[in-house]
């Protein structure tokens, strides 16, 4: 297996889930970050924070899984943000037109300050 | 071209007068120090204390005279960049040498034979650009780094023959050194730009204080008149052909050095610098070739860029190429005013050395980022990593190369130059095997993203290709192959590469796509699986430098550009 195979880590900060993507995103992988924000979402968590600084590249596959989640979290009163979206990956972001679809935060310690 | 965070003044900006005139000043006592170059050829050649004056303002002036010819921006001469000239070891070794064999008059004459090797090989420069890809000009830059802070820590700590140091020389050289780095790093404004100066003058002070300086001892028992013009009287001009070679490894030497210097001269000035201008590259030779035969005909050493300078440059933010108008102008004034010039020509060497170890920092960090900024395999690592040892057992082992036949002193006792050889030689070497075109085939059901993200990887590395091109590209294939799904027939990929571009070509059954220039919208990318490819297409478009398809019968090419 390559060294750009996702790897999901979850942990928790105060009252905020931290999911921390490394690898890379896309229509292979999508699915398993869908999976895992949705049943936090469905579980009760009020507040995750999707951390992409480990981050390859994600393809249109994976902005559709943030997208789709961000709705999911808002409609169940549930916030839903991203942190260190930076380098190539923020490129993408800037190529799609998506920074002003998702909250993102700089650092991982900003984004749990603003959502604790 | 992007502006650099701490650039002040970039090549095209004048500084307002005051700035102007001290910026010239500072680049003025860091050139002064390489003035001990004609120094040691004057002693050697047992002038009197009133000639050696004389050859030291002659030696001035043709620093002045070249600083113009090298940074000037004009169509025949001149890299349009600041980058001032300097008097090196690269041209002391030959010319001691030639001193013995025939006096002053074989080494003006060789000189001239050096710069007139220039002038003819920088029009050509261009066409062996090869020889200095990026990674090697990264490298170049490092080891002018190290040199500089080589002769730096000799002077600032007093390094005698037998290996000792004088501790009053660390005392001066260490207050030097601290008054420079708190400038630079805690000050803003003019003590922030003129970090270098202040550290130097506060170095003079305490120099003087403690009793390193001798002024005295370099006044001439008539006394010195208010202005002196320099009086041209050693110009005697012999040829002797046998004498040619190490003047051609100088000249060769020279360029190298030049060619380093130019490129971080280039580099500090654009955030988005990716490979040398070598147009910029040819002007500053034929500039550098022209000074050299000058300084000749003058009479006087040799010269070349000087890389102290370009250290300044880049730790005070100052790169204006009009700055080398006024250095021109001030070197021309120091030649005039002999007690103006003693002060200058007798800069205390563990301020020479501190200012030397200050600027290395900056020059060394920055030939580090381009070499890092490419990706590397086994073979450039082992070019790299070999012609920095090579570098530094250059200057560690300097005493050893020291009974090496004369015609190789200039390649094995200077750092830059064994570096830089070694690194082209090398690099040239290490080519062979490497193909500019590859292929892999991807068979239906085993189309998986890690192949093609390896492939992309080893091939880049074999080719030292910028880091972030490559991902790029990996990005572009990997969400094509997304789009495409399952295709019966597989799907060939092939990647074909020079210093320029990178240009893709993904073939497989199946119709042609398209690349929307629409950007869908977050709802629509949600609402459908349409939306989705939407995307897709609009991130490949925006990817690449340029996208195509185009149908070849049954079959489909899809060919992305990458500028590189």
């Amino acid at each position: 297996m390559s060294n750009s195979a996702l790897s999901i880590e979850q942990f928790h900060s105060g009252v905020v889930r931290i999911v921390a993507l490394k690898g890379r995103v896309d229509s292979t992988s999508a699915n398993d970050v869908m999976a895992c924000l949705s049943n936090l979402i469905s579980g009760g968590e009020k507040a995750i924070l999707v951390d992409l600084g480990g981050l390859l590249y994600l393809t249109s596959a994976a902005f559709r899984v943030l997208l789709v989640a961000t709705d999911e979290a808002e409609r169940g009163a549930a916030r839903l943000a991203l942190c260190n979206v930076i380098g190539h990956v923020r490129e993408l972001f800037e190529m799609g037109g998506l920074l002003d679809a998702f909250t993102i935060h700089g650092s991982r310690e900003e984004a749990v300050d603003r959502l604790s | 071209m992007a502006r650099p965070p701490g650039l002040l003044y970039a090549v095209d900006e004048t500084p307002p007068p005051v700035t102007f005139v001290i910026a010239a000043l500072q680049q003025v006592a860091v050139m002064s120090n390489s003035l001990i170059y004609p120094v040691i050829l004057a002693r050697e050649a047992g002038l009197t204390t009133s000639d050696l004056l004389n050859f030291a303002s002659v030696a001035m002036l043709a620093l002045g005279v070249a600083t113009i010819l090298l940074c000037a921006r004009s169509r025949y001469t001149g890299c349009g960049y600041l980058c001032p000239a300097g008097f090196t070891q690269i041209y002391l070794g030959p010319s001691l040498l030639a001193l013995q064999h025939g006096g002053l008059a074989l080494v003006f004459g060789m000189t001239i034979s050096a710069g007139l090797l220039q002038v003819a090989i920088a029009p050509l420069l261009r066409r062996v650009r090869m020889l200095l890809p990026p990674e090697i000009a990264g490298l170049v830059i490092a080891v002018v780094g190290l040199s500089i802070a080589v002769v730096g820590v000799r002077y600032g700590l007093g390094i005698t023959g037998a290996g000792a140091i004088r501790p009053i020389y660390l005392v001066v050289a260490g207050i030097s050194l601290v008054t420079m780095i708190v400038l630079n790093i805690w000050t803003k404004g003019y003590t922030r730009m003129f970090c270098v100066l202040i550290g130097m003058g506060v170095g003079y002070a305490v120099s003087a204080a403690v009793g390193i300086v001798d002024l005295s001892a370099a006044v001439p028992a008539g006394g010195l008149d208010l202005v002196r013009p320099p009086h041209f009287r050693f110009i005697q001009i012999r040829f002797d052909p046998t004498e040619l070679a190490p003047f051609i490894i100088v000249a060769l030497a020279g360029t190298l050095h030049l060619m380093g210097n130019i490129s971080t001269a280039q580099r500090i000035n654009d955030d988005d610098w990716i490979r040398p201008d070598f147009r910029s590259l040819s002007g500053g030779l034929a500039g550098n070739g022209v000074a050299a035969v000058l300084c000749g005909l003058a009479g006087s050493l040799g010269i070349n860029s000087y890389t102290s300078c370009i250290g300044v440059s880049t730790a005070t933010g100052i790169t204006s190429r009009s700055v080398a108008y006024a250095i021109g102008v001030v070197f021309a004034v120091l030649a005039l005013v002999p007690s103006a010039a003693i002060v200058v020509a007798t800069i205390p060497a563990p301020v020479i050395g501190a200012a030397m170890f200050f600027t290395a920092a900056f020059v060394f960090t920055s030939g580090l980022q381009m070499i890092t900024a490419r990706m590397l395999d086994s073979r450039k690592t082992i070019v790299i990593g070999l012609s920095f040892g090579a570098a530094a057992m250059a200057d560690i082992y300097h005493g050893v190369f020291a009974t090496a036949p004369a015609f190789l002193q200039p390649v094995l006792g200077d750092a830059l130059v064994m570096g830089t050889s070694c690194g082209v030689l090398l690099n040239l070497v290490t080519r062979i095997g490497i193909r500019q075109l590859a292929a892999i085939r991807l068979d239906p059901g085993h189309i998986n993203r890690d192949a093609v993200e390896e492939f992309l990887a080893e091939q880049g590395a074999h080719w030292a290709a910028r880091r972030d091109i490559i991902n790029r590209a990996t990005f572009g294939v990997v969400q094509l192959l997304e789009l495409l799904g399952e295709v019966p027939g597989g799907i060939e990929l092939e990647a074909r590469f020079d210093e320029f571009n990178l240009d893709l070509r993904v073939r497989y059954t199946g119709a042609p796509l398209e690349f929307p220039e629409r950007r869908p919208s977050a709802r629509e990318i949600m609402a459908s699986a349409e939306g989705e490819r939407l995307l897709a297409g609009h991130l490949l478009r925006r990817s690449a430098d340029r996208i195509s398809s185009r149908a070849l019968g049954e079959r489909t090419e899809v060919h992305p550009h990458y500028d590189h």
